[in-house]
C-alpha cells in the first residue's frame, strides 16, 4: 500500500490506474453567455418642449418567432424617469431587479432624496461597463428617459452592452436607429429644434416612427407601451397601430409567390 | 438572579442546572432600559412609536431615528442597544432583498419574522457570540393585511395585535390593552400611540424627548405611487413611511392636554379628599 | 488570456474560432467596438490647443453630433481620446480622479509631465486588456510652455508638438506636417533652397489651422463632422496681490485658464 502523504485517501494507482489530471489544466478561457437569447426590438425616445417621450412594442421574439405578445419593456424607476430595453429579455429582467433594488436602497434614509434620469442612466451605464468589462455582457440596449421635477429640462440617453453612452434630442435602439432616427432628426435636428417640439406633435411622430417600425421590422409588433415624462411626472398607456396600409406591399417584387 | 456568580452566566451556549440560559436573561436587561416603544396594528395599517429621549441639545432634532425602513412595505423599531439595533435592521435588509431575488415578491411579513427569529436565536447557541441587546418591532402588510411582530433577544417572536418594549412597557401595555384594536383606523391610532408615549414616559426623571412615529399604510398622501415603485416594480401596495409630522405634533399636543387635564383631577379628588378628612 | 484574441484587428484570426469538434461553440462577442471621429492637439509658446470633432458614429449609424472627446481633468490638464468612446470616457473618468487624489495627497497641482506618465501607467496597468482609445494629454509644464503628450493604447508615450489621432488621422497629419511644422515650405525667394524653420505661431492661426484641418478632414471621413469642440489652455493673467493673498483662492489657482470653444462642421 502506498503509504505516501501524497496518496492518502485516494484511489489506487496500482487498481485504478494514475489519476487524469488533465481537465484541471484546461487552456480555455472562462466563457459566458455571449449571445442573446429572448429578444426585445426598438426603443423610440424624443425630446420634446417641456418632456420626453418613450415607446417600445410588447413583443419578445425567440429567434424569428414572436415567442411573446405581451411583454413591458418600458419600466418607470422613481417619479420622473422611465427605462426602456431592447435586447435579452432575462438581462433586461435582471436589471429591473437591479434597478428595483437601487430605489429600495434609496428609501432608506428617508430623508427626501430621490434619483432621477441622469443618476439612473449613470448607474445603468456602470453596470452595463462593468460587466463587458467582466467578458459577460448583459445584452441589451437602454434608453433612459426622465424630466427634472423643478426645471422640466427633459433628460434622454442610451448605453448599451459594451458601455457605450451618448445623448441627443432624439434616440432609437436597434433597427429604430436604422429607421426611426432619420424620421425623428427630421422634426428634431437639435436642441434648439425640442424647444419647438409640442407634446402633440412628438407624441404623432413616435407613433408615425412605430408605424414604420411596425411595417418594415420583422420582429416588432402592432401594440406598444409609451410613456410620457414631464416634470408633473410619468404618464403611462398602450396604443395599437392604427390605418395600417399594406398597399406598398404590393410594390415589392421577388420575395414569396409572385408569379410575374 | 440568585445564580449570579456560579459561573453558569459566563458564556452562550451553557445553561444553568435549573435550565437558564443568562447571558439571554442579561441581555434582556439590556432592553428593559431602552426607550419605550411601541406597535399597534389596526385595521388599516400598522403604527410605530417611540420615545427618543434628547440626550444631548448638540443633537439635530429628528436625527439618528429608531425606526427603519426595511423594504417599501416594512419598517423595524428596535430598543435597547444601538448599534446591535442596526446590526438587526441591515440583516433584515438583506433578508429583504434577498426574498424578492428569489421570488420576485414583497417579503410577507410573517416569513420576516420567522427568519429574523431565527437570525437572533442562533445568537443564543455559540459562545464566540453574545445574544442581541434588542427587542425588534416589526411592521408591515402583505395579502393577509397589516402584520406586527415582537422579536426578543432569545429569538422568541410572536404576532401582536399591540406590542410594547423598553423602559415604559408596563405602562404601555397596560394602556395598549384598553384599546379596541381591530376597529381602531390608523389615524386614530396616531392619537392614541402619542398618548401611550406620553403615558408611558417617566415624568419624575423630566427629560425632554421626541416622538418618533411611522406607519404602514395602503393610503399614503406623501409618497405616490412612483415614488414607492409601480409598473414592473416588486410592491405590494403598502408603503412604510414617517407619519406626517402635522399629525404627529397635533397628537403630541392633544396628549399633552390630557395628561395634564387628568393630572388636575387627580389633584382636585386628592385635594377633595383632603377636605373630607378635615 | 491571449491579448491577441481580445484586440479588434484581430477578431478574424482564424485561431479563435473553435473547431467543431473540440470546443463547444462560442458566438464570438468583441467586446471593442468603435466610435471615430478625430482629434488634433498643437502646442504653442504659452499655449496648447486640443480640438476634436462632436460626432459620436457606429458604422454607418451615426449615434449623436454631439459627443464630446475633449475632458478638463483638473489642474489645468486636458485629455481628449478617440476610439471606443466608452473606454475613452471611463479613462478620462479614471485619471481625472487620480488627478483630485493628487491634489489632495500632496496639497499641489499635480505638473503636466507627471500626469503624462500617470496616464501611460493607467494605459499599461490594462495591458492584456487595453484601453481602445488613443489620448492627447495637453497643459502647460513647469515654464508655461505648452505641452502634448500622445500614446498608444497601452502607455507608451513621448512629448510633441503636434499630433492628429482618429480616423482622419492621416489625412490631418501631412496637412500639419505642412502647415505647424513647414515641411516642405522654403524662404520666398531662395528658390527652394532654403527651408523655412517652424518657430512660435500666433494662437489666434493655430486655431485657424486647426479649423481648417476638421472642416478638409470632414469632406473625405465620413465619421468626422457635426461640430467642432476645440479646448485652449493658456497662462493666466498674473494676479493682483490681494488676490494673491486669498488663501482658497490659491488653492484653486494653477496659472492656466481653460476656454472652450463650439462651433459647427458640416453635418453630411
Amino acid at each position: 500500500m502506498n503509504q505516501h502523504p501524497h496518496g492518502w485517501g485516494r484511489p489506487r494507482d496500482d487498481v485504478y490506474g494514475a489519476y487524469d489530471s488533465s481537465y484541471l489544466n484546461s487552456t480555455q478561457p472562462v466563457t459566458h453567455t455571449q449571445r442573446p437569447i429572448v429578444t426585445g426590438t426598438s426603443v423610440l425616445g424624443v425630446k420634446f418642449q417641456d418632456g420626453v417621450i418613450i415607446a417600445a412594442d410588447n413583443i419578445a421574439s425567440y429567434g424569428s418567432l414572436a415567442r411573446y405578445d405581451n411583454v413591458e419593456r418600458l419600466l418607470q424607476v422613481g417619479t420622473h424617469t422611465v427605462v426602456g430595453a431592447g435586447g435579452d429579455m432575462s438581462d433586461m429582467q435582471y436589471l429591473h431587479l437591479l434597478l428595483d433594488n437601487l430605489l429600495i436602497k434609496e428609501q432608506y434614509p428617508a430623508d427626501d432624496h430621490h434619483l432621477h434620469a441622469p443618476q439612473v442612466h449613470s448607474y445603468i451605464s456602470r453596470v452595463l461597463y462593468q460587466r463587458r468589462n467582466k467578458f459577460d455582457p448583459l445584452w441589451n440596449s437602454i434608453l433612459t428617459a426622465g424630466a427634472d421635477p423643478n426645471t422640466s429640462e427633459p433628460f434622454l440617453s442610451y448605453v448599451d452592452l459594451r458601455g457605450t453612452t451618448f445623448s441627443a434630442p432624439a434616440l432609437a435602439t436597434g433597427f429604430g436607429a436604422h429607421l426611426a432616427v432619420p424620421i425623428l432628426r427630421r422634426h428634431v435636428p437639435d436642441e434648439a429644434a425640442v424647444k419647438d417640439l409640442t407634446r402633440e406633435d412628438a407624441e404623432k411622430l413616435v407613433d408615425e416612427c412605430m408605424k414604420v417600425l411596425w411595417y418594415r421590422d420583422a420582429r416588432s409588433g402592432v401594440t406598444y407601451s409609451w410613456s410620457v415624462i414631464t416634470k408633473e411626472g410619468v404618464e403611462t398607456g398602450s396604443k395599437k397601430i392604427e390605418n395600417q396600409s399594406w398597399k406598398f406591399a404590393e410594390m415589392i417584387k421577388g420575395y414569396g409567390a409572385q408569379n410575374i | 438572579m440568585t445564580s449570579i456568580g456560579t459561573g453558569y452566566d459566563l458564556s452562550n451556549s451553557v445553561f444553568s442546572p435549573d435550565g437558564r440560559n443568562f447571558q439571554v436573561e442579561y441581555a434582556q436587561k439590556a432592553v428593559e432600559n431602552g426607550a419605550t416603544t411601541i406597535g399597534l396594528r389596526c385595521k388599516d395599517g400598522v403604527i410605530l412609536a417611540c420615545e427618543k429621549l434628547i440626550t444631548s441639545k448638540l443633537l439635530v432634532p429628528g436625527s439618528n431615528k429608531r425606526i427603519s425602513t426595511i423594504d417599501r412595505h416594512l419598517g423595524i423599531a428596535t430598543s435597547g442597544l444601538i448599534p446591535d439595533g442596526k446590526h438587526f435592521i441591515n440583516r433584515a435588509r438583506d433578508e429583504s432583498i434577498s426574498w424578492r431575488r428569489n421570488f420576485k415578491e414583497s417579503i410577507p411579513v410573517a416569513s420576516l419574522a420567522d427568519r429574523m427569529g431565527s437570525y437572533a436565536q442562533a445568537y443564543t447557541l455559540y459562545s464566540s457570540v453574545r445574544p442581541f441587546g434588542v427587542t425588534a418591532i416589526i411592521a408591515g402588510a402583505d395579502d393577509d393585511g397589516p402584520g406586527l411582530y415582537m422579536i426578543e433577544p432569545s429569538g422568541l417572536y410572536w404576532g401582536y395585535f399591540g406590542a410594547a418594549t423598553g423602559k415604559g412597557r408596563q405602562a404601555a401595555k397596560s394602556e395598549i390593552e384598553k384599546l379596541n384594536l381591530s376597529e381602531l383606523s390608523l389615524l386614530q391610532a396616531v392619537k392614541e400611540a402619542a398618548r401611550i408615549i406620553y403615558v408611558a414616559h417617566d415624568d419624575n426623571k423630566d427629560k425632554e424627548f421626541e416622538i418618533e412615529m411611522t406607519w404602514v399604510t395602503r393610503d399614503s398622501g406623501k409618497a405616490t405611487a412612483a415614488v414607492t415603485g409601480s409598473r414592473g416594480m416588486i410592491w405590494n401596495g403598502w408603503v412604510h413611511e414617517d407619519v406626517p409630522r402635522e399629525l404627529v405634533e397635533e397628537a403630541a399636543r392633544e396628549a399633552k392636554k390630557a395628561i395634564e387635564e387628568d393630572d388636575d383631577e387627580e389633584e382636585g379628588q386628592k385635594a377633595e379628599k383632603m377636605d373630607e378628612d378635615l | 488570456m491571449a491579448s491577441s484574441y481580445l484586440l479588434p484587428h484581430a477578431q478574424h484570426a482564424p485561431h479563435a474560432h473553435p473547431t467543431a469538434s473540440s470546443q463547444p461553440r462560442q458566438h464570438h462577442w468583441s467586446p471593442y467596438t468603435e466610435n471615430g471621429g478625430v482629434i488634433l492637439g498643437i502646442a504653442g509658446k504659452d499655449y496648447v490647443i486640443i480640438a476634436g470633432d462632436t460626432r459620436s458614429s457606429e458604422g454607418y449609424n451615426i449615434n449623436t453630433r454631439t459627443a464630446r472627446k475633449i475632458f478638463q481633468l483638473g489642474s489645468g490638464i486636458i485629455l481628449g481620446v478617440v476610439g471606443m468612446s466608452a473606454d475613452g470616457e471611463e479613462l478620462a473618468r479614471k485619471v481625472a480622479r487620480k488627478i483630485d487624489d493628487y491634489k489632495r495627497n500632496h496639497d499641489k497641482h499635480i505638473t503636466v509631465s507627471a500626469a503624462a506618465v500617470m496616464l501611460s501607467r493607467t494605459l499599461y496597468q490594462k495591458r492584456f486588456f487595453p484601453y481602445y482609445c488613443q489620448p492627447l494629454l495637453g497643459g502647460l509644464d513647469e515654464n508655461g510652455v505648452g505641452a502634448i503628450y500622445t500614446y498608444d493604447y497601452v502607455g507608451s508615450f513621448e512629448r510633441e508638438q503636434s499630433r492628429a489621432f482618429g480616423s482622419a488621422a492621416a489625412l490631418i497629419t501631412p496637412f500639419l506636417d505642412n502647415q505647424i511644422n513647414l515641411k516642405n515650405q522654403f524662404v520666398p525667394g531662395s528658390n527652394g533652397e532654403e527651408p523655412r524653420t517652424p518657430g512660435d505661431m500666433p494662437r489666434d492661426l493655430v486655431e485657424k489651422i486647426v479649423k481648417d484641418a476638421f472642416s478638409s478632414a470632414v469632406e473625405r471621413q465620413i465619421e468626422v463632422g457635426d461640430g467642432l469642440q476645440m479646448v485652449t489652455v493658456t497662462r493666466a493673467p498674473p494676479r493682483a496681490e490681494e488676490e494673491e493673498a486669498t488663501v482658497e483662492d490659491d488653492d484653486e489657482w494653477t496659472g492656466s485658464t481653460i476656454s472652450e470653444t463650439l462651433s459647427p462642421l458640416k453635418q453630411d
